[in-house]
């Protein structure tokens, strides 16, 4: 279900979950747990995965071919579901970082001007 | 998107049920890290996660295609509950499988003869040339039509003559001769219409010209049957009316024409002749780009030019000639009572509509609590409608199908019955097919009427009102308003409509019993008639073809049980030959000749074997004989239109005219009898002016025409059944004509039958539908009351607590259904009225307003209605009180 209310600080934002997910495994595989604290401590807490949406991303990403997963043992010892970045998922991650930074850029400079205009 | 994305679902999802148990797992880990007892570890990391289930419906979700997976679940659901209600499931089922049936047979009928394309290459463009006169076009073309025809090289491409093989041809030379049906052609005709050619060749320019020689190509049909399939035939020579004939070519078996040959021959024609004799058919290619209209301009000049070549009687004042496309020429006058069927059969849909509608309103007023439970719990109202319409999607596809096969089935049985008179459909119906196109049209009706009949259903049921619904103790909350107004104004409608199509029905019916009771002008009784086909060189004179009908008639009358024995070169009831003559000594006025009529020649003994009354004067004897003076009777429709006062007895007449060509070089005859009219063209029809001469009497060269243009008619009439003495008449016949066969061998009860066979289909469909639609508004009616009665329970018992006598509770009930079927019978009678107009072209005897359809129908359907309505009425008495009470 689509909520109509502005997204709140520290959800994230729909559609950069996947990037966060592509950039997080560029260090190397990992498990949802562990993306999940990952993108969280990266980000100084200041973005909260929202869990129930973690697991589906995964696999969309997966039915894409940008990730591949195994089963594997996880550093506590318990069994765990381990993702791996495909070259295609690199490829990916380059494309959208690109889309990211120059969206950004594009918004700062809105918001920038008005700011600069109105400090005036 | 991926294919990957939607397989291995259930894998997949158990898969991430473990991963999000690891995931709660590691969580937990790191909880008990922070010093959390193990307890509230769990139930932290649970908390932060969520409902693992919300996580894996939605991965499912992601991997289903949602709306083909509710339809599908709404499917399945639909048939369970349709299982549920046998009864009901099958009454639906029957309704739309009658509805749909007869809308299947009549559309894969105006299939194969309207809207398929002929079969032959580029179809648009050939076109039929009639020549038009002021009683109306005529498609019978003479030798100098056909020679200023196909002499238009502007508009034509090409341009062929065929006559229908009338005379048909002796296949000798085997141990059993055959008759032939043979076509005359012209060089151009296999052209024209693409036949293919699987052997040898066709006609050359030189073979179709006079004294071309014989050659004939065959027919594959008789090439396989004959001549086992020998390709070697062609280039050798068979025998066709006792004379050689080179066979030159075999046609493809895909070359199908209306009328069916078995071997085809040059014409021949001299384009020189000025004969005026009209005797087949001409069809034409346009050239392309060339219009109709186009063509139709062109040939008003053409017309001109005819004139001039040929003379001012050639053609009368504000005649021409014209083209029309040859497809609308085959369908002829067969569009509009084909319309008027699928017109028809749209109504016993709509009937069937109604009903079914009705059937599911019922349905879904007992369902309300099903229905009101299923929105509490949060069904939306669109999936509530989609639900329902599911169903009777389900209902219409399923019972489309059934009635397609049912009504394919019928009408296969209908038109292997007897000849339809349909042109384009084959022997026995064989060119209507059960093909895509008729199955892609009964799922699209099928569809159509699911939507139609299930949608109010569907709406008005997903209006619940939830409360009311969910608190009521029972079924038993009777009708709403609106329900019982839906219902009462489809009950109406399906009156009206079944009103309709029975007196449609009915007027049919009468038409079709007065035709039977129409006097034919001659005996049907024991009569049998065959066929001789005398084309060969031998019957180019007068003189063996009356030896041959003498010799004939001897032999025939020597058969023990046959009472009387002739011949003629038309039979009533088959459209014979027109000619025009001059009274002697009357003044012509404005046209050359005095009058056209019908010209039959027959053997004296011809109106003795078909009792023919002779009303005045003498018939023929066999003294009428080529040496006698000329003699001709006339029959009373000749008498009455040229001597509507004075004696035809006192007159002579000279047939031909003058005008017609050599081959009427016709004596002045004396007119010496008047016979009773016969109904040549059909009983339907008024009887037109005819003349009759001996066949001893015909100059040599209208012999040679006739023999060439039509078979000799053989007539037996006989004490005992005729069929029985078919070998000896057979006998007989051979023996007098030196080894002839004779062919279509039939009673005069069949021709009549055959004469009356489109009425009789008509009729028979319209009665058909008529009761179809008859019956299920009488179920309409009746389950409507019935339901009234039973969602009334209640208030009988209480009326029959308070002292209401069970006599007056019957007639409340069968008062309201009767109010119903009332208000259906007015309005039926008032669009039948405007209605049956339409059908006026196709009764005979009766009008299209005929008191008897008009008073007796609206009776006949009300007692139907009665007597559904006195069932629900019987049980409105039976009511006991005190049950209907303790339900409460």
């Amino acid at each position: 279900m689509a909520s109509k209310k502005p997204p709140e600080a520290g959800e994230i934002l729909q559609g950069t979950l996947d990037m966060l997910i592509l950039r997080t495994l560029m260090m190397g595989p990992a498990h949802g747990h562990t993306i999940a604290q990952v993108i969280e401590h990266t980000s100084e807490n200041a973005l909260e995965v929202e869990q129930g949406s973690l697991y589906p991303a995964l696999h969309r990403l997966e039915d894409r071919g940008w990730l591949h997963s195994e089963w594997g043992v996880s550093e506590n010892n318990r069994r765990a579901k381990f993702y791996r970045l495909t070259a295609k998922g690199r490829k990916e991650l380059s494309a959208a970082a690109g889309r990211w930074r120059k969206m950004t850029r594009a918004i700062g400079l809105i918001l920038g001007d008005s700011i600069a205009s109105r400090g005036e | 998107m991926t294919i990957r994305r939607f397989m291995y679902r259930r894998r997949k999802d158990e898969d991430l049920a473990e991963e999000i148990q690891s995931h709660l797992a590691h969580e937990q880990d790191v909880n008990a890290a922070r010093g959390l007892p193990p307890q509230e570890a769990r139930r932290q990391a649970r908390l932060r996660f969520g409902n693992p289930r919300a996580t894996r419906e939605r991965v499912f979700r992601y991997r289903s295609f949602p709306f083909i997976e509710d339809v599908w679940r709404d499917l399945r659901f639909a048939l369970r509950s349709l299982a549920r209600t046998p009864g009901f499931t099958a009454i639906a089922l029957l309704v739309i499988a009658v509805g749909i049936g007869v809308n299947t047979a009549v559309f894969s009928v105006i299939d194969a003869v309207l809207l398929k394309p002929l079969t032959y290459p580029d179809p648009q463009a050939l076109v039929q040339l009639e020549n038009t006169s002021s009683h109306g076009p005529y498609p019978v073309a003479s030798i100098p039509n056909y020679n200023i025809w196909q002499q238009q090289s502007g508009i034509f491409q090409q341009v062929a003559a065929y006559d229908l093989g009338g005379a048909g041809m002796n296949l000798t030379g085997g141990d059993h001769p055959e008759q032939l049906l043979a076509s005359h052609v012209t060089g151009g005709y296999f052209a024209l219409f693409g036949a293919a050619v699987v052997a040898g060749r066709t006609f050359t320019a030189a073979e179709d010209s006079p004294n071309g020689g014989r050659v004939a190509v065959l027919s594959y049909g008789l090439w396989k049957r004959h001549f086992g399939g020998d390709p070697k035939i062609v280039g050798s020579t068979i025998q066709l009316d006792g004379q050689p004939w080179l066979v030159i070519g075999v046609i493809g078996r895909n070359f199908v024409t209306d009328m069916p040959a078995d071997v085809w021959v040059p014409f021949q024609f001299d384009l020189t002749s000025h004969e005026m004799v009209h005797g087949f058919f001409v069809t034409a290619r346009l050239k392309p780009g060339i219009t109709a209209a186009a063509a139709n301009a062109q040939l008003s000049l053409a017309a001109e030019q005819f004139r001039r070549t040929y003379g001012s009687n050639a053609m009368e004042t504000g005649g021409s000639f014209r083209v029309v496309p040859l497809q609308e020429f085959m369908i002829g006058d067969t569009r509009f009572p084909l319309m008027v069927l699928l017109g028809a059969v749209g109504f016993v849909l709509l009937i069937a509509c109604a009903n079914v509608a009705n059937l599911l309103l019922a349905r879904a007023s007992i369902r309300k609590r099903e229905l009101a439970t299923r929105a509490a719990l949060g069904a939306g109202r669109g999936q509530i409608i989609r639900q329902l319409l599911t169903e009777s999607l389900a209902l219409s596809l399923v019972g489309g199908l059934l009635g397609s096969l049912m009504g394919f089935a019928g009408l296969r049985l209908l038109l292997s019955m007897g000849p339809s008179a349909i042109p384009r459909i084959g022997e026995s119906g064989s060119a209507v097919v059960l093909d895509l196109r008729i199955l892609l049209f009964t799922v699209g009706v099928s569809m159509l009427t699911g939507i139609v009949f299930g949608l109010v259903p569907a709406i008005s049921a997903s209006l619940p009102n939830l409360a009311t619904s969910l608190n009521e103790n029972s079924s038993r909350s009777g009708l709403g308003f609106r329900h019982g107004k839906i219902r009462s104004i489809l009950v109406i409608t399906e009156m009206a409509l079944a009103l309709v199509l029975v007196i449609g029905a009915a007027l049919l019916i009468r038409t079709f019993l007065k035709l039977q009771d129409v006097n034919p002008g001659f005996t049907t009784h024991n009569v049998l008639t065959a066929t001789m086909s005398i084309s060969g060189s031998r019957f180019q004179t007068t003189a063996p073809v009356a030896q041959i009908v003498r010799d004939g008639r001897e032999r025939l009358m020597a058969i023990p049980g046959v009472l009387d024995a002739g011949a003629s070169n038309g039979l009533p009831l088959d459209s014979g030959f027109g000619m025009i003559f001059d009274i002697l000594g009357r003044a012509k006025g404005e046209t050359p000749f005095t009058g056209g009529a019908g010209f039959y020649s027959i053997s004296w003994s011809y109106f003795s074997t078909f009792e023919i009354p002779l009303l005045r004067g003498r018939a023929f004897t066999e003294q009428d004989d080529g040496a006698a003076p000329g003699v001709v009777i006339i029959n009373q429709a000749m008498a009455r239109q040229y001597w509507p006062k004075g004696d035809p007895l006192k007159d002579r007449i000279q047939i031909g005219a003058g005008v017609a060509g050599p081959a009427f070089a016709e004596p002045p005859r004396q007119v010496v009898g008047v016979v009773g009219d016969t109904r040549d063209d059909g009983v339907d029809r008024d009887p037109d002016p005819r003349m009759f001469i001996p066949i001893a009497q015909m100059p040599d060269a209208e012999t040679a025409l006739n023999s060439r243009g039509a078979p000799l008619y053989w007539i037996v009439r006989s004490r005992v059944s005729p069929y029985s003495l078919r070998a000896s008449i057979e006998a007989a016949l051979r023996e007098a004509s030196g080894g002839l066969p004779i062919a279509h061998v039939r009673t005069m009860a069949e021709v009549e039958v055959r004469n009356t066979a489109r009425q009789r289909f008509n009729m028979l469909l319209l009665t058909v539908f008529g009761a179809a639609g008859l019956m299920m508004a009488a179920i309409g009616v009746y389950g409507v009351m019935s339901y009234s009665v039973q969602q009334r329970t209640q208030e009988l018992g209480v009326r029959m607590a308070l002292g209401a006598q069970a006599s007056n509770l019957r007639n409340m009930v069968i008062g309201q259904g009767m109010i119903l079927a009332g208000a259906g019978v007015a309005l039926g009678i008032g669009a039948a009225f405007w209605l049956t107009r339409l059908l006026a072209s196709f009764l005979f005897g009766v009008k299209a307003w005929d008191p008897v359809a008009f008073i007796v129908t609206p009776l006949l359907l009300s007692a139907v209605a009665l007597l559904a309505v006195w069932i629900p009425a019987k049980r409105a008495t039976r009511v006991d009180p005190m049950t209907a009470l303790r339900l409460e």
